[in-house]
């Protein structure tokens, strides 16, 4: 335990201080927007720091997220309709994503780099398609005859979910600052920079890569759930949808990949710029997809990557450290 | 009883091989990008759908929900501007994104080519709104029978258009300057810097060939298939299964693993419509899907690949 403990220090007061103020919120009584804002912006983070945990620091650029998000949504909301507890469906969504995850791993974790990535496009599009025909649920058709509405959504209350969409952010970075401190970080490091050079010191290539990909698809499958609580339906066109996917790219991108706050950063933007483009819901697609080709041209580091090199950074880094001596 | 089965199979099979020709088409260009450059343009579906909108385009005049009535052009004639205008466009994507990209790290091209794959759907969104579309020429329905078989017009001209294209693809490769040069880039891009050959022109041009190709899928595909700004990621897929089972980067595996594709999928339906299932129409792309996930699992080169 002290072990893990010790793991995960490292800039924790004011973050502690950042999250006991957030979790008082609801009872402040701020806004319902805010807290709308807020939790997506925790969901958003949780996927992307599990984005950021495969492709920044396994070398996964897994395009299949949405299947996890969908396929947690899709268990919550078929537990829930035969009147079993949410938190329960919850946790078998993820379980659910995880079994996925490791169903497709046997065709996908053949292919590396680029083709690894197409693989996985595949895979949300294959799902989108069986959940369109599939009826889980007979009767009660809605939305193109496969959508659903989760029963029992109504007793959560807007800070019910906030909080818990609080909770899985922050079980997300700490999830993730426990894995990279820990021997299936520096291994997924070494993955990551060569592969065979990796195999050959001695690290189970296959093995690493599944774990991480089993992870991010538990707390990605988490994450999808409580979108689900909120948002209280589930239909597979938007569940399944590139969309996903294109988020999480966008906040780890931007913010840098293969950083921890980088996806911090990058979630702020993004749900920054969803606030700001609501009245141009027409061209925000064309404003971030240029974004993401213009940060990806420019600064391939992302923000993080990019504040780090400047001078002021390297400065304030040596006051820093000459104050620590 | 077993000839009325066989007749009845037979329908599915032309069906299918015509259909593969379609897939092969646009699957071409993914092929052709992907063998030059090793680069996977995840925005080639939308590409492809854009090519499909200026056919929509020169046919109906209808852009940002208006209606210029002096156009009415026929979609296969409007090719003659909007492959060179994909041209221009590929040309442009190669050589001031995607060629900076790659010296960049292993996904920033990905990541970029999402990047215009989002673009490009939005823009067709807010050009030509997000309703369901069709090329609906006056020989769109039609039909002629040979034999028993009755084979709509459209179907053909997919897989003539396919055939013509990759034959023609196949010889520029091996009879042009250029097409040598390619080639020659694809195989070792330092051999041939050091024999003279400008790669990164050459690659640009390979881009840009290729997106010409997807201006021709595109306008057949409006032919055969309602279409909308968002059915780009549907054809991607299926292209990219087509490459995956025809060995990635050889045009006649890619010729080879339409037809496969294109027979699964008709046949999947006639299947399912047989055994009474409801959602056919769905359940063969699904069928579809399924086969690409157990070739990757099972042949990762694909099946006529090394």
């Amino acid at each position: 335990m002290r072990g893990i403990i010790h793991r995960l220090r490292g800039g924790l007061i004011p973050l502690i201080a950042l999250i006991v103020v957030l979790a008082v919120l609801p009872i402040a009584g701020a806004p319902r927007s805010w807290l709308l804002y807020l939790l997506l912006f925790f969901l958003y983070l949780a996927m992307a720091n599990m984005w950021n945990l495969l492709c920044g620091y396994s070398g996964l650029i897994s395009l299949c997220q949405p299947a996890f998000i969908g396929l947690a949504g899709y268990t919550l909301v078929i537990w829930a309709w035969h009147g079993l507890p949410i938190y329960l469906g919850m946790a078998l969504g993820a379980i659910v994503a995880a079994l996925f995850a490791l169903l497709i791993s046997i065709p996908v974790f053949r292919l590396s780099g680029i083709y690894f990535a197409i693989g996985t496009l595949v895979v949300p599009e294959a799902l989108r398609y069986m959940f369109l025909l599939w009826r889980p649920i007979g009767g009660s058709i809605h939305g193109g005859g496969a959508g659903y509405v989760l029963k029992g959504a109504s007793d959560f209350s807007t800070a019910g979910v906030y909080w818990l969409g609080l909770g899985i952010a922050v079980a997300s970075a700490l999830c993730l600052r426990l894995v990279l401190r820990s021997r299936l970080g520096l291994g997924l490091a070494a993955i990551r920079d060569n592969d065979r050079t990796a195999g050959s010191s001695g690290i189970n290539v296959f093995r690493l890569k599944l774990y991480s990909f089993v992870i991010s698809a538990i707390i990605t499958g988490l994450a999808g759930a409580i979108f689900y609580i909120y948002q209280s339906y589930v239909e597979p066109n938007s569940a399944f949808s590139v969309r996903w996917t294109m988020i999480l790219i966008l906040a780890a991108v931007m913010g840098g990949m293969g950083t921890e706050g980088g996806p911090i950063i990058g979630t702020v933007i993004v749900v920054f710029l969803h606030f700001l483009l609501a009245r141009y819901a027409g061209i925000s697609l064309i404003i971030q997809g240029t974004l993401l080709v213009i940060i990806m041209l420019l600064v391939p580091e992302g923000i993080t990557g990019f504040i780090r090199k400047t001078r002021t950074y390297r400065y304030l880094l040596q006051l820093a450290t000459m104050r620590a001596n | 009883m077993t000839l009325q089965f066989l007749v009845d199979l037979s329908g599915p099979l032309v069906m299918g091989i015509l259909l593969g020709g379609l897939y092969a088409l646009i699957a071409l260009g993914l092929s052709l990008v992907f063998g030059v450059m090793k680069l996977i343009n995840v925005a080639h579906g939308d590409l492809v759908i854009l090519g499909t909108y200026f056919g929509f385009f020169g046919m109906t005049g209808e852009i940002f929900g208006h209606r210029l009535t002096f156009l009415g052009i026929d979609p296969i004639v409007s090719l003659v501007v909007g492959m060179p205008l994909l041209f221009a466009i590929g040309f442009a994507i190669q050589k001031y994104l995607l060629s900076r990209a790659v010296q960049i790290s292993m996904e920033a091209p990905l990541i970029i080519a999402f990047g215009i794959s989002l673009i490009v759907q939005n823009a067709c969104q807010r050009l030509w709104t997000p309703y369901s579309r069709g090329l609906t020429t006056s020989y769109a329905l039609d039909s002629f029978n040979v034999g028993v078989f009755n084979i709509p017009l459209v179907y053909l001209l997919d897989f003539a258009g396919a055939l013509v294209v990759m034959l023609f693809l196949r010889e520029f490769l091996r009879r042009t300057y250029l097409g040598k040069a390619i080639s020659a880039a694809s195989q070792d891009r330092g051999a041939a810097q050091l024999m003279g050959i400008n790669t990164g022109r050459v690659y640009a041009y390979a881009f840009a060939i290729a997106m010409a190709t997807a201006a021709i899928a595109g306008v057949f595909l409006g032919l055969t298939f309602p279409f909308t700004p968002t059915s780009g990621v549907s054809f991607l897929i299926i292209a990219f299964g087509v490459i995956i089972i025809g060995g990635l980067g050889s045009m006649l595996g890619t010729f080879l693993g339409g037809m496969i594709l294109g027979l699964a999928q008709t046949m999947g339906g006639h299947v399912l419509n047989e055994l009474g299932l409801p959602g056919a129409a769905t359940g063969q792309y699904l069928i579809l899907y399924i086969i690409v996930l157990v070739v990757l699992a099972v042949r990762p080169q694909g099946l006529f690949g090394r």
